[in-house]
């Protein structure tokens, strides 16, 4: 669900929004780039490592094994030149706002023990509503942190054939290459068109005509979608493409890598049996 | 409408994922066979356009806006079984890519809105739209309304995982270990912002596009018009989709029955009549009769021939009643899917070849 | 033996004839430029002499071999014809449709089911020989026009195929790139090769061109030496190769008289 911030047309917006999507591809390559440690392993360690950190966050039963891995989240960027303010920037921030807004009710709906009462309404918070909504909280952006860690750290394309250390079948994973290969050439061409139509449209339109206007955007663009389908299966084809997907990747496990390996599995472990 | 990493527990969110495993699996299968070597070319394409889509900023009525998944407009464009591959692909590259949805949640997500959405939104479509002619206006209607229910079915699923988080899972000292908002919240909650705000964005998505393909380009809207098109399902099938999904969820909901306190009339123990408790519920229920002080012998002797495999719906190595409840719908339900199947295919007649 | 043999080839899409009885031959070695404007059939012609496209009428015939969709239904003509004749389209958002130049260039081969080792080894060699092994990892959406249609030709040629086809190479390229990409092709064309070359573009014909078919709604309506196409301003004209219209100098004075578009950039006097 996203915010709705009141201000600004939709086409604003959602230029802004296109935008902002662009841009995030381009600080998470160039990020991914960069001379950190995780920069420095293999991504087959990353994809597995991140995501049973992120998994033994989500089984912990008390609240200071969600905190430390957190902690090591947070560790980790640092080690991988991701600074603070790019994790505040893009993954606290949208995270605490909206799971914040959420959490807040609970505190004074979940049933236990009363705690404190806030004065004129006859609202208590209890101790199970402080609880709860800490672990809401700290699951939320423990596992925002780790997810971009893994985004800002490996190139798309080697998480995407990382993937197949779990069985993914090699199909998906050319679909996710192509797919995200052509979201970026589909966002600018979606963002051009709003931005001609925003520079053409003199005054505030009617929500009527809006609405065509979005939906008009829409349409174009899934005939462009279809035709370029088309196009580029004839220089699959071209290329001899007969329906087989193969995968081609650099990946070898160097010395380093296998103790990075060990030392999520030993962490991850820790943490699922501290948490129990 | 993604949810993120946190509101889930990993158990439910594993149930899920192996849920949506098999019908991503037929769905490769079924799509592999209908477009050959198109397959990877047209679903990347129109994942990436999904993707795009989502990003809309829509005007609604009332000058609010709102974000569609599109998944009504992909049914009737691409067929359910392309539809949810396209979109859970979307949803993956949402979460791994971009930050938006959970990684450990990529299962529940494209289990609500790509799975079940493809397969409601289809079927409504279907229904609605009958024998219409591809330019008609019915099928506007049909398209708008199948991306509406398809997208309020999804929130609903959202918000029964959601609600019987606090039911399943808390921790020592009774606080919920995940979404704190059990089903009297979560539902009306969810189900308040997709029927007005959201059930709207895609209701105008799935119409407008539609439209607008009918007069610009009316060929994309062939494959879901019926009358043999690529991508249809034999007639049977068809028709059971919508009870497929109305199976599921069901079993979804399932773990509502414990909610109901006591126990159903009849089905009592031989135990149980040694109980002061439950004999005083028994008379309570039978117009003040009471039941006999010990067991009838007819019932203690049976009732030691058979000791069921899950005892009081839970297996014992299940510590929570709700989690073991759900289990043993799912598994039940199951086990009689399978067993009709069985017997279907043992005794059933061949259908005519179409 | 002819190189490519078309036979009264009619192609139809829609209610628009693309193609309509064309007979042309075209000889090992030979470099030879389709000359039209657009919608003149050229296009459709690449795309059926690389067996993407199957003529509702006539033949096409590579090396004595019939083009069809049943031929190509058998993989091992299939991949010996891929191998053969390589094709690079016009656009690069379509030409270059996986995620990195790495992938791009060892898609061909990969496809061919070379084996892996050898898949690197030539992606590698291919890379260093059009300049582009500095962005082996990145996303061709963010690559310059010029950069783009090197890693097109250099993921066409990693094949090392006997024939090559290109739509308009440099459609979209700034001159500098255009240049290079003709003195690439120049290079490459030398020897036993073949070139195709689909354009509109009549600054580069007599680099690229020995000999020029000029199409017209689909039909050949002339052939001959580049030289020689290039002087007949009327055919030209008649084929839209040229326009009349009128500018104005610097001077002030308005007039029209025909002039040639080199490339998609307008030089007036």
């Amino acid at each position: 669900m996203k915010l709705l911030d009141g201000h600004g047309g939709f086409l604003e917006r959602t230029i802004e929004g296109m935008h902002a999507g662009l841009e995030r591809a381009v600080a998470a390559e160039h990020s991914a780039a960069g001379g950190g440690l995780l920069q420095r392993l293999d991504a087959r360690v990353k994809v597995v490592g991140l995501l049973s950190l992120i998994l033994a966050a989500a089984l912990a039963t008390r609240l200071w094994v969600i905190a430390a891995v957190f902690a090591l989240a947070v560790v980790l960027a640092v080690l991988s030149r991701v600074p603070l303010r790019v994790l505040a920037a893009r993954a606290w921030i949208g995270a605490l706002a909206f799971t914040g807004a959420i959490a807040v009710p609970a505190l004074f709906l979940t049933p236990g023990v009363a705690l404190y009462r806030l004065p004129g309404l006859h609202w208590t918070v209890t101790a199970q509503g402080l609880t709860t909504a800490s672990y809401l909280l700290l699951r939320v952006i423990t596992a925002a942190t780790l997810a971009l860690l893994l985004e800002f750290t490996t190139p798309w394309v080697q998480v995407l054939k990382a993937l197949r250390v779990f069985r993914i079948p090699v199909v998906f994973v050319a679909i996710l290459g192509m797919a995200s290969r052509y979201i970026l050439l589909l966002l600018e061409t979606a963002h051009e068109m709003f931005e001609s139509r925003k520079s053409r449209s003199v005054g505030a339109l009617e929500g009527a005509e809006r609405r065509r206007m979005a939906v008009g955007s829409a349409g174009v663009l899934l005939s462009r979608t279809f035709q370029l389908s088309g196009d580029v299966y004839l220089a699959m084809q071209a290329r001899g493409f007969r329906g087989e997907v193969h995968l081609l990747d650099d990946f070898a496990m160097k010395r380093l890598d296998w103790l990075a390996l060990a030392g999520f599995a030993a962490l991850a472990a820790a943490a699922v049996w501290a948490g129990r | 409408m993604h949810i993120p990493d946190g509101y889930l527990s990993p158990a439910t969110c594993a149930v899920l994922y192996t849920g949506a495993a098999p019908f991503w699996y037929v769905a490769l299968r079924r799509v592999r066979k209908a477009l050959h070597t198109r397959l990877v070319p047209l679903i990347s394409l129109f994942a990436a356009f999904s993707f795009v889509i989502m990003m809309f900023n829509l005007p609604l009525p009332g000058g609010t806006t709102g974000h569609a998944v599109g998944i009504g407009l992909a049914a009737v464009v691409l067929g359910p079984w392309a539809a949810m591959l396209a979109v859970s692909i979307a949803i993956v590259i949402q979460a791994l890519f971009f930050g938006d949805g959970g990684i450990t949640a990529i299962g529940a997500n494209c289990f609500n809105m790509a799975i079940a959405g493809a397969l409601v939104a289809y079927a409504v479509y279907r229904i609605l739209a009958g024998r219409a002619a591809i330019g008609s206006a019915r099928r506007v209607m049909a398209a708008g309304l199948a991306g509406y229910v398809a997208i309020n079915v999804s929130a609903l699923l959202a918000a029964i995982e959601f609600g019987i988080q606090p039911l399943l899972y808390r921790d020592a000292t009774g606080a919920p270990l995940y979404c704190p908002y059990p089903l009297s919240v979560a539902i009306p909650a969810m189900m308040l912002g997709h029927l007005t705000i959201a059930g709207f964005a895609e209701l105008t998505v799935s119409a407008g596009v539609v439209a607008f393909l009918q007069r610009s380009d009316p060929s994309l809207l062939k494959t879901t018009a019926g009358r043999g098109a690529a991508l249809a399902e034999p007639a049977a099938g068809r028709a059971m989709r919508p009870l497929w999904a109305g199976l599921g969820a069901l079993l979804l909901l399932t773990p509502l029955g414990i909610l109901a306190t006591g126990s159903a009339w009849g089905e009592w123990m031989a135990r149980d009549f040694s109980n002061p408790a439950v004999q005083h519920e028994i008379a309570a229920t039978s117009f003040q009769q009471a039941a006999p002080l010990r067991a009838p012998e007819g019932l203690a002797r049976l009732s030691q021939i058979w000791t069921a495999p899950f005892a009081r719906y839970a297996p014992p190595y299940i510590r929570s009643a709700a989690f073991g409840y759900l289990l043993s719908a799912m598994f039940g339900a199951g086990l009689i899917v399978l067993a009709c199947l069985t017997v279907g295919r043992l005794f059933g007649r061949k259908e005519p070849a179409t | 033996m002819m190189l490519f043999e078309t036979t009264h080839l009619t192609y139809r899409y829609d209610r628009l004839t693309a193609v309509e009885d064309l007979s042309i031959s075209i000889r090992e070695g030979s470099r030879v430029a389709l000359v039209g404007a657009n919608g003149s059939g050229k296009s459709t012609l690449l795309r059926i002499l690389d067996g993407l496209y199957f003529g509702q009428e006539g033949a096409v015939r590579f090396r004595g071999e019939e083009l069809t969709e049943e031929r190509f239904a058998d993989d091992a003509f299939a991949f010996s014809f891929r191998r053969q004749v390589g094709l690079v389209f016009q656009n690069a958002d379509v030409q270059l449709f996986n995620p990195t130049v790495f992938d791009e260039v060892a898609f061909g081969p990969l496809q061919l089911r070379w084996p892996k080792s050898e898949v690197r080894e030539r992606v590698h060699e291919a890379l260093e020989r059009f300049g582009i092994a500095h962005l082996k990892d990145r996303v061709p959406h963010r690559l310059s026009g010029g950069e783009q249609k090197r890693v097109a030709l250099a993921s066409v040629l990693v094949l090392d195929p006997a024939v090559l086809l290109l739509d308009e190479p440099t459609a979209a390229l700034d001159p500098r790139s255009q240049s290079q990409m003709i003195d690439l092709l120049v290079e490459w064309g030398g020897g036993a090769k073949s070139v195709i070359t689909a354009t509109h573009n009549l600054a580069d014909l007599e680099d690229i061109a020995d000999r020029c078919l000029v199409l017209d709604g689909g039909r050949v309506v002339a052939e001959g030496a580049p030289a020689e196409i290039l002087r007949d301003r009327e055919l030209l004209e008649r084929t839209n190769l040229v326009h009349a219209h009128r500018h104005r100098h610097r001077s002030g004075e308005a007039h029209s008289h025909p002039h040639i578009h080199s490339g998609d950039v307008e030089r007036g006097d």
